[in-house]
């Protein structure tokens, strides 16, 4: 029993962080916005060699598990990134490894492919307009050409969502798609956090700092609270998918509602602390705001997950107490 | 991450389990907070500590068990799931041993540890007073220097377990000339000493469980204080650590309290709004979460970490969440939630339970204190 992130995963968690933070920053972020996309990011983007670290060694990827993918969604929402590289790397890469089909896990593992997602819980698919296969009701199929029809209006101005075709149910699409979104959604929260206390401490009224203020020390340490608890959650649910246990689903559910409820009551105190600044589009808050509401709803609301919890926990059969916390 | 249990901690639970099994009082005890419960609690402790159960996590040296974080925790769980009772002993375990072990003589060890760890003694913490609440650093009861003797004048309050303990420990203003953190000493005092009156305060459930303290020139031996003259703050501040940080109130407590709760929720599932059913979910939820981030935190430090300013983040999460859970089986109960004892003539522990989870955001630092420490050692912002 040891709780703890590796040296391995802590070393690469903090490359990753360090190379979006200098490559995908808030300029970068508001040029994504303007329209612009930096001939460079794709490039630099596969350069990390995210794509390859979940595929199979035998494949010629990392072969590195779920918790480290879980850590790199962190890292990916933290940046706000919108490009497809999370579904690409953290979720279609683990659902290729159980579902070979053709040479894609060996494709992701050089960078050379993009994959869109389509499951029934989301009534889009994103990036379909840069994907070369999509996966969806436990098949990958090839897209030869861009789709005809244009994105879908979003309140995220730098996701690109196109409308879905219907597809099959796949459980585990949906618990990967809701496992890395929980893990996104930790990362956009952490980032509205370090926004929020920034601000708070710059910006001064009555002569004095706003975050002398304990109204606001108050506001931002309740947020702190739930997104530090949502933390290990994300971890149990990731170990626990890569196990498999037979209760991943439940542990997945769980982190995906902890880490919605943190960034939602994250964003909220957010903007609170911004004030009147936090209801503008001029300070760079909103991107993560809106972030946190689009991925809220995706790979299964609230409702589906606590539906799920409730059927496992509250009508199941799954031990609980102070006996089974891993058993 | 390595989350499974190795053979030997599994054998390490099926021990406890089959200790307690075999040794759990027959029936629910009385409250402690009442004389006659109290006596029985303190039969507990004595029985757990004739099977070397009482202070697992201590060294043997001092009458423990040696116990790691991990096999604590699963001690922990063990002791909640089997509906074992609250510990007489809590001060000692986690309050007061510890620091004799870190600041204590040798000669203060030999004499003070072995009789709370057999429930011989039973020990009351004396920190607050009418005006040192929150603001602990206004204390001004005195120990004023008497040749190889303190004398104790003034008065503590919401002295836990004082009512019926044998002993207490406390802060003492030893420099007259003092204000604030400094000039405080730490001393440990016999609550039968002439000059020691403790007058017991009825609590919100109606028993006397805390008590209020008045000290007319007690005479205590300077070999009661631990620590240096003058150092009490510090000693007092590691102290609070120990209490607010992994210990003072491990997962399985709730996570049992959360398992009770979805056993009360399918009990009456067809009468209730879903709201209930949403918040009975998230007690699970945050049961586990709890457990979680505790097995976390116990990793890092048996690991050669340390808990700092975190142990405020625990502190806010257990408590909320204790009063979260009693409030919704207050609502599962509905009209019987206010009656004393339910159909079946049980005693109605959730109303015991959620009165006594009013006091947990309370004690142990209040959750605004918590909230400051978090906001200013944690995130940073400007005091």
């Amino acid at each position: 029993m040891d709780f703890r992130l590796t040296a391995d995963q802590e070393a690469l968690t903090g490359g990753i962080r360090s190379f979006l933070a200098a490559e995908h920053g808030v300029e970068t972020v508001r040029q994504l916005d303007g329209g612009q996309r930096p001939a460079a990011l794709r490039g630099k983007l596969a350069e990390m060699g995210l794509a390859a670290l979940l595929v199979p060694e035998a494949e010629g990827g990392l072969g590195l598990d779920l918790v480290t993918g879980a850590l790199v969604a962190i890292e990916l929402g933290r940046a706000c990134v919108s490009d497809p590289i999370a579904d690409t790397a953290l979720i279609a890469a683990p659902w290729l490894a159980a579902h070979p089909e053709g040479n894609w896990l060996s494709r992701l593992a050089e960078g050379d492919a993009i994959i869109a997602l389509a499951h029934p819980a989301n009534p889009w698919v994103a990036d379909l307009d840069l994907a070369d296969a999509v996966i969806g009701g436990g098949k990958v199929v090839a897209l030869p050409s861009p789709p005809a029809e244009t994105a879908i209006e979003t309140v995220d101005p730098l996701r690109r969502l196109f409308a879905a075709t219907a597809v099959g149910q796949d459980d585990l699409l949906l618990d990967l798609g809701a496992l890395m979104t929980a893990g996104q959604l930790i990362g956009v929260a952490d980032t509205m956090l370090a926004m929020a206390v920034e601000y708070a401490t710059q910006r001064r009224q009555f002569g004095q700092p706003i975050g002398s203020f304990q109204a606001v020390k108050h506001h931002l340490a309740s947020a702190a609270v739930k997104i530090e608890f949502a933390k290990p959650v994300l971890l149990r649910a990731a170990a626990s998918q890569q196990a498999p246990s037979p209760v991943a689903a439940l542990h997945v559910s769980h982190a995906k509602l902890a880490a919605t409820d943190a960034a939602i009551a994250m964003a909220e105190t957010a903007i609170q602390v911004h004030g009147a600044m936090g209801y503008t589009y001029e300070v760079d808050l909103h991107f993560w705001m809106k972030r946190s509401w689009a991925l809220a709803g995706a790979w299964g609301d609230r409702n589906f997950h606590l539906r799920r919890i409730s059927a496992g926990i509250l009508s199941g059969t799954a031990p609980i107490g102070a006996a089974h916390t891993f058993i | 991450m390595e989350l499974s249990y190795t053979a030997e901690q599994q054998a390490f639970r099926a021990e406890v389990r089959a200790w307690l099994q075999a040794n759990m009082p027959a029936g629910p005890l009385v409250t402690l907070e009442r004389e006659e419960g109290f006596h029985q609690h303190v039969a507990w402790e004595r029985k757990l500590a004739s099977g070397n159960w009482g202070m697992v996590t201590w060294p043997v040296q001092y009458g423990g068990r040696g116990l790691d974080l991990i096999q604590w925790l699963i001690f922990e769980e063990e002791y909640w799931a089997a509906g074992a009772p609250l510990r007489a002993n809590q001060n000692g375990i986690f309050l007061l041993g510890p620091t004799i072990m870190e600041f204590g003589t040798n000669d203060q060890k030999s004499r003070f540890l072995p009789p709370m760890a057999k429930g011989e003694v039973i020990w009351a913490q004396a920190w607050s007073e009418p005006n040192a609440g929150s603001d602990m650093a206004a204390i001004t009861a005195k120990a004023t220097r008497d040749g190889d003797h303190y004398v104790l004048s003034g008065q503590k309050t919401w002295s836990s377990r004082a009512s019926f303990a044998d002993w207490g420990f406390g802060l003492f203003r030893t420099d007259p000339e003092s204000s604030r953190h400094k000039g405080l000493s730490f001393i440990l005092f016999d609550l039968n000493s002439p000059g020691v009156t403790r007058r017991p305060i009825r609590q919100l459930h109606g028993d006397p469980g805390f008590a209020e303290l008045f000290f007319d020139d007690v005479r205590v031996p300077v070999s009661n204080r631990i620590a240096g003259e003058g150092e009490g703050w510090n000693v007092a501040m590691a102290t609070a650590g120990f209490e607010r940080g992994l210990m003072l109130r491990s997962p399985g407590r709730f996570q049992a309290t959360a398992a009770r709760l979805v056993a009360l929720f399918r009990q009456h599932r067809e009468h209730l709004a879903p709201s209930v059913e949403d918040a009975v979910a998230q007690a699970w939820m945050d049961a586990q979460a709890y457990a979680y981030n505790t097995y976390a935190v116990a990793s890092k430090i048996m690991a050669g970490g340390h808990i700092g300013a975190e142990a405020s983040l625990n502190k806010i999460f257990w408590s909320e969440l204790d009063r979260a859970m009693h409030r919704t089986a207050m609502q599962i109960l509905g009209a019987a939630a206010e009656l004393r004892h339910l159909e079946d003539g049980a005693v109605n522990n959730w109303l015991d339970g959620y009165i006594f989870s009013l006091s947990g955001p309370i004690y142990a630092g209040s959750n605004e204190i918590q909230r400051n420490i978090i906001a200013e050692r944690l995130l940073g912002l400007p005091r």
